[in-house]
């Protein structure tokens, strides 16, 4: 996969005191960052993907028009200047929407990736220091549990605690009148975190556990630990720095699926509900009059996808960038 | 070999029944009320009445013990009744003989196009490693692997149908020889395609390196000789070994691309009883799903050490 030439060590000709200093210090992060940038598609990525991060923070304040406020009048408009990218059915203003949608895709992945990589180092951590009969059983367990296909997991786990989680909210309001238990919005996000979570932890799991086997057995820690290193200083300097690598890889690689998952999700009617927009329910609801109305369905799939490609981009420029071990020939 | 595959066998059971027991009680406790759900959406006001409803409940023995009717589902499941529709009172088992036909003929020419089409573009990858048609077919594996079927199956429609007009709407089910099921089939083969190019990649390039390549073209034997006989046969191994993955992404995209272009197949089946809460369907689609995905795992640790003996005998060692 890797585009770049091999790395050459660029050794000074005559290495005195005096022209080593001259030379910029390298360290593993800059190396990977050097090597990062060489990568075309990857910086385009990255570039896409800070754009993403940044207009959903600053979403709400550059929006054109507010994401709800209908105008019956100006329905279902092709783009033009006052709406860059056209209106709805409801003459909501498309623009606004898809840029509220990349909040939601993004608080979406922050969530789950944060959810699944924290059962994901509790496990894998575990499985891959008590080793024996636990790590068998947590390794069968992320087998079982990515041996089902991902989105019909998912949807089973969102569907079946919708109404447990429904009704609780409904007897917690009843019993405190507190309306934060009035806004099924949060039960929407809450299902789709605990469903997209419980489906991506395996790979993590298993990643951590992997990397704990392999560096705990290096040279180098045995080497440190022969020294009489103290143990924290073995885990800061030298475990974690050389474990990080791929768990960077990984998790940019969660993000973009966690975004797909959610928005496939809100296609097929089960997580983020309207009228909170994600590009999922847009491109579900353009589906419906792309024949009239292609912009409707248009606008919200090529940001998806522009996104979705970017990830993949930046993930890959990420593991040939990290993992230079991995370099092919 | 045959106590191999015994074994294999034996130790998939148990996950198969953790698999029924897990979804099964996920409905039983979180679906809510089988009858109250039916009652809810039928005329009167039955599902507000919780004598009747005890009643009926009773009558057909939903207020037994989990676990009683937990073994009361798998008696049936094992005897090939799968319940029936909370909505339609269709039996389950028809409705998915009736569907699942157009999602395997989906399914299995999606993998053709996969397997045709992906192999040799990673034998070409790797064949011109770092050249523009290396970079080029990468990168193009890496965009099909992003792009989901929910995006890419609305813009070819707008692309084909709208703006270059050289076709119909392709929606609903005609068969699979028909000009509405090419794009469904290409939407479909697109995200395993990228699996596949990349596996194909890799192998060649793995194999490229061995000794026996090195000696084939030192012996003078033709460049296409070499690459037919000599690399294509252990290519073969690394790509089968990802049937379960590849399995996995087409059962996905089944159900998102059987959404999109109006196909009766599980898939829509799937979404439909979802919506509906109808989850004797969900229970049964599930279960199919996964045994797919594990049946393909248990075909690729029978095939493997076939394909490749070595494997073969680190599993004998193993024993």
């Amino acid at each position: 996969m890797s585009r770049h030439e091999p790395f050459a060590f660029e050794i000074p000709a005559a290495a005195s005191v005096d022209s080593q200093v001259a030379y910029r210090r390298s360290s593993l992060w800059r190396d990977a960052f050097d090597r990062l940038v060489a990568n075309r598609l990857a910086v385009v990525g990255m570039i896409i993907i800070l754009l993403l991060f940044f207009t959903a923070i600053v979403g709400p304040y550059i929006t054109p028009y507010d994401f709800l406020s209908q105008d019956l009048t100006a329905r279902n408009q092709p783009p033009s200047a006052a709406h860059w990218l056209g209106t709805d059915d409801l003459g909501r203003d498309v623009l606004s929407r898809v840029i509220y949608g990349a909040r939601t895709a993004t608080i979406v992945a922050f969530s789950v990736t944060g959810v699944s990589l924290i059962i994901g180092i509790a496990l894998g951590s575990v499985a891959g220091y008590v080793g024996g009969k636990v790590d068998s059983l947590i390794i069968w367990l992320t087998d079982f549990v990515m041996s089902i296909p991902s989105l019909l997991l998912a949807v089973v786990i969102n569907l079946s605690l919708k109404t447990p989680l429904t009704y609780w909210m409904d007897d917690m309001y009843l019993a405190t009148h507190n309306p934060l238990f009035r806004q099924t919005i949060w039960v929407d996000f809450a299902l789709v975190f605990g469903a997209l979570a419980l489906v991506q932890w395996p790979s993590y799991a298993r990643l951590i556990r992997g990397q704990i086997l392999t560096i705990r057995n290096r040279n180098y820690v045995l080497a440190a630990r022969a020294l009489g290193l103290p143990r924290r200083r073995i885990l800061v300097r030298y475990v974690i720095p050389n474990a990080l690598g791929p768990i960077v890889v990984a998790v940019s690689a969660g993000l973009g699926q966690a975004m797909v998952l959610e928005s496939a999700f809100s296609f097929l009617g089960v997580g983020v509900r309207p009228p909170i927009p994600s590009w999922g329910n847009m491109i579900s609801d353009g589906l419906r009059v792309w024949r009239h109305y292609s912009h409707l369905l248009a606008a919200p799939a090529a940001v998806l996808g522009i996104v979705t490609v970017a990830f993949s981009f930046l993930g890959d420029g990420l593991n040939d960038a990290l993992n230079p071990r991995q370099w092919k020939e | 070999m045959g106590r191999y595959i015994l074994r294999r066998f034996l130790r998939w059971i148990p996950s198969t029944l953790l698999l029924i027991l897990v979804v099964y009680a996920l409905a039983f406790y979180g679906a809510g009320d089988p009858i109250k759900l039916i009652f809810l959406r039928a005329p009167g006001d039955v599902a507000w009445d919780p004598e009747r409803i005890e009643a009926i409940r009773h009558a057909v023995g939903l207020d037994r013990p989990f676990l009683v009717q937990f073994g009361d589902y798998l008696w049936h499941l094992l005897h090939g009744d799968m319940g029936r529709s909370l909505i339609t009172n269709r039996s389950v088992f028809d409705a998915i003989s009736a569907a699942a036909p157009v999602s395997l003929q989906l399914g299995v020419a999606a993998t053709l196009v996969m397997a045709v089409v992906g192999i040799p573009l990673g034998l070409l990858a790797a064949l011109y490693q770092n050249s523009w048609l290396d970079n080029t077919i990468v990168a193009f594996a890496l965009f099909i692997w992003a792009v989901p079927a929910y995006v890419a199956g609305p813009l070819l429609m707008v692309l084909l149908v709208l703006v270059l007009k050289i076709m119909d709407v392709p929606y609903g089910w005609d068969g699979l020889f028909s000009i509405k099921a090419i794009v469904p089939v290409l939407v479909l083969a697109l995200n395993p395609l990228a699996l596949v190019i990349r596996q194909a990649r890799s192998a060649v390039l793995e194999v490229l390196a061995e000794d026996y390549i090195r000696t084939a073209r030192a012996k003078g034997i033709p460049e296409y000789v070499v690459v037919f006989r000599h690399i294509l046969r252990p290519v073969l191994t690394p790509v089968v070994t990802q049937l379960g993955l590849i399995m996995i992404t087409i059962i996905n995209g089944a159900m998102l691309v059987e959404t999109v272009f109006g196909l009766p197949g599980l898939g829509r089946l799937t979404v439909r009883s979802t919506i509906d809460v109808d989850y004797p369907f969900i229970i049964a689609i599930a279960l199919i799903g996964s045994f797919l995905v594990m049946v393909s795992n248990l075909l690729v640790d029978i095939i493997y050490p076939v394909l490749d003996p070595r494997a073969g005998q680190a599993q004998a060692g193993s024993e």
